[in-house]
């Protein structure tokens, strides 16, 4: 479904941006010949610690950013030569991707529906399924901004899935979440998962990855380091869980470098 | 698509209340309480000057000017009493002292302090001793003189010395002449304008539309450019930092579609916001006329426009609002943050607004280039269509040229829209 072939993502660093990092060079590789693939029906995560390149992956499948070199697929269409087919297909979220506060959930709902060529009837039906699930029915007609983070987090999940895509990207799905909605989220995405959909999350949570994902890729430093299965990795990596393998590989990469 | 997104973005600023009060409301209310103020002071204050019965102080006065002044204070009562509200000629209240010689000379050596020392006065007059004599004698004797002394200062003092000197002494010079001559048809080769009382050349409302013009196209530009400015750096800049721009790009709506749509809606949203400020400037044009136009009475019949000048109007101020909305956009695309938006726009709003001043002054004939320059062409088109004389070529020149700029505007939006590194700072 997902087909990600040596991408790799260079970022141009202003000099602002240089002193920010602390780095002298002028480029950043934010992404270094990664591949992996991610079928249909499985939930995949992408693994590592904060800054190793999960999110330029993610957004450059989103087609919001492009490869630098590499190709990524999504259901057999390039994100550069066909983006519009890719982000038909994709439902993308992320904590930076936020709602227009001004409005109300299911004036959003719509509109985001209509953006996406869904029609009246089907928007309504989706609205009324998806907002039952997250309990947004009751303040559907509130504005966005009365609303508590946990409330504009559902409802951000809702209107990513107002398309109904085949493919859920979701960058640290349970980030800022109190409990009952974070299972809530998880809860859905086996859901979606049984559906038949690929949903690919990242998240430097191992426990979140342990108990969601079916296969993973631990990203370090812009690198794929290791891919598998949970089993997989952690007979691999001889860890008692995920998170101990995770710092094996963790460990040895660092030591490579 | 466009429809969506251009009925999205104008809900987002109509239904909210902040951005209708301080783009809408405000802008209008305050350009009407000013202007009203404003005309309603100045009117005030030439009328008080017309109304003012200028105290004059006459020293030394010879008789004959006595006589004149009754005269002259008996037939503007009759006219007063004639015209009613319509009287606005010199009036003045006459004071009459006599002076030594030395005392004169110490008054012409002295600074104007020492006159005020003759009392609340206006203008004080000093005729020469034996003035009458002189002037009877005039064919031996020099001619006798008139000294007035004022303080430019004030203004009902400056205001009463021209009436003085143009009015009242003219016309004691023509009463002692008639005298000296019996009757002054032998001194006059010809008249000015007695008859012709209506001695202005123009085609109809081309004299308001001067006053108007003036004014107009500098207000419009200023008006429209401020309009989109609040609203457009919150259309785009605002939505990239407050993340919510994304979200839209995720879409699969093209690009160049989300950018037009947000250039249209902020285009409707500044004809709209000018066309509020429009109206209170209409609406206080009664009050206004004086400030405006110089005191012709102006109302928006006295254009005298045909639907063809309205059309035109219409067009160069839409190729205005798309050539300021481009440029706002464009800014608010490449900037970060809001913060950062209003910096870069404000050198751009300097340059809107020196446009717009520039053509206030220009009198003579605009040449053809001059209608090619970016946002000017613009304003003095306008302004040429305010006094008719916007030829069609010159329309079409500022027209094209316009829509050339709008087209460059709208595809370096597009190319930003697509460009990773200002939509995401990346």
């Amino acid at each position: 479904m997902i087909k990600v072939s040596n991408f790799t993502k260079v970022y141009k660093l202003s000099k602002k941006q240089m002193t920010e990092q602390k780095v002298t060079s002028k480029i950043k590789k934010a992404a270094d010949k990664v591949s992996f693939n991610a079928k249909e029906g499985e939930i995949f995560g992408l693994l590592g610690p904060n800054g190793a390149g999960k999110t330029t992956i993610l957004r450059s499948i989103a087609t919001l950013l492009k490869p630098t070199e590499g190709t990524i697929e999504v259901m057999g269409h390039d994100v550069v030569k066909e983006p519009k087919e890719v982000r038909r297909r994709i439902g993308f979220l992320t904590n930076e991707i936020k709602l227009d506060k001004h409005f109300t959930p299911k004036y959003t709902f719509k509109f985001f529906g209509k953006l996406y060529g869904v029609s009246d009837k089907i928007i309504d039906e989706r609205r009324e399924k998806l907002f039952n699930y997250f309990d947004i029915k009751s303040f559907e007609d509130k504005k966005i901004s009365e609303l508590s983070t946990g409330m504009t987090q559902k409802l951000a999940i809702a209107v990513s899935l107002v398309h109904d895509p085949e493919i859920i990207i979701f960058d640290e799905p349970t980030n800022g979440l109190d409990i009952i909605t974070a299972r809530a989220v998880t809860n859905y995405l086996e859901e979606l998962k049984s559906q038949g959909k690929l949903i690919i999350v990242s998240t430097h949570i191992m426990t979140v990855a342990e108990k969601l994902c079916d296969s993973v890729a631990i990203i370090i430093d812009g690198k794929k380091v290791a891919e598998g299965t949970i089993s997989e990795i952690i007979n691999e990596y001889k860890g008692k869980d995920l998170e101990h393998a995770f710092f094996n590989i963790y460990e040895k990469h660092v030591k490579e470098v | 698509m466009l429809l969506v997104i251009v009925k999205k973005e104008l809900k987002r600023v109509f239904t909210d209340k902040r951005l209708v009060f301080s783009s809408f409301v405000l802008p209008a209310l305050s350009i009407f309480l000013l202007y009203s103020l404003m005309g309603n002071m100045i009117g005030n204050m030439s009328n008080e000057i017309d109304e003012h019965i200028a105290l004059v102080t006459i020293v030394n006065s010879p008789e004959s000017f006595k006589d004149y002044i009754e005269l002259y204070i008996d037939q503007i009562d009759r006219l007063k009493k004639e015209q009613g509200a319509d009287f606005n000629d010199f009036q003045l209240e006459a004071r009459y002292i006599d002076m030594t010689e030395n005392e004169i000379t110490n008054i012409k050596n002295s600074e104007t302090g020492d006159l005020v020392k003759l009392g609340k006065t206006d203008v004080v007059i000093i005729f020469d001793q034996s003035f009458d004599k002189s002037v009877e004698g005039y064919e031996t004797i020099q001619h006798p003189n008139v000294n007035t002394f004022y303080n430019p200062g004030e203004e009902y003092s400056s205001s009463a010395i021209s009436r003085i000197e143009y009015q009242l002494l003219t016309g004691y010079q023509n009463f002692l002449l008639e005298k000296r001559f019996d009757g002054l048809s032998t001194l006059s080769a010809f008249t000015v304008n007695i008859e012709n009382q209506n001695n202005i050349i123009a085609k109809e409302g081309q004299a308001a539309g001067l006053g108007m013009s003036f004014m107009m196209p500098m207000l419009l530009n200023i008006m429209l450019f401020a309009g989109a400015m609040g609203i457009g750096i919150d259309v785009i800049a605002g939505e990239k930092e407050r993340g919510t721009m994304a979200t839209l790009l995720l879409t699969p709506v093209d690009r160049k579609t989300i950018a037009f749509g947000k250039v249209l809606s902020l285009g409707i949203v500044a004809v709209i916001s000018a066309t509020c400020t429009f109206g209170a400037i209409i609406a206080s044009l009664p009050n206004a006329s004086e400030m405006l136009a110089g005191g012709t009475e102006v109302s928006i019949d006295s254009f005298g426009f045909a639907i063809g000048d309205y059309l035109m109007l219409l067009t160069v101020i839409i190729m205005q609002v798309g050539i300021f909305v481009g440029l706002i956009c464009l800014i608010s695309v490449i900037a970060k943050s809001v913060k950062e938006a209003g910096t870069y726009i404000s050198p751009i709003y300097m340059v809107v607004m020196i446009s717009a001043f520039g053509t206030i002054f220009t009198t003579q004939d605009v040449q053809m280039y001059k209608f090619m320059i970016p946002i000017m062409g613009n304003v003095f088109a306008i302004k040429e269509i305010l006094t008719f004389d916007l030829s069609l070529v010159e329309f079409g020149v500022t027209v094209g040229m316009s829509a050339v700029i709008i087209g460059v505007l709208l595809k370096l939006i597009t190319m930003a829209f697509n460009n990773e590194r200002t939509m995401f700072n990346t």
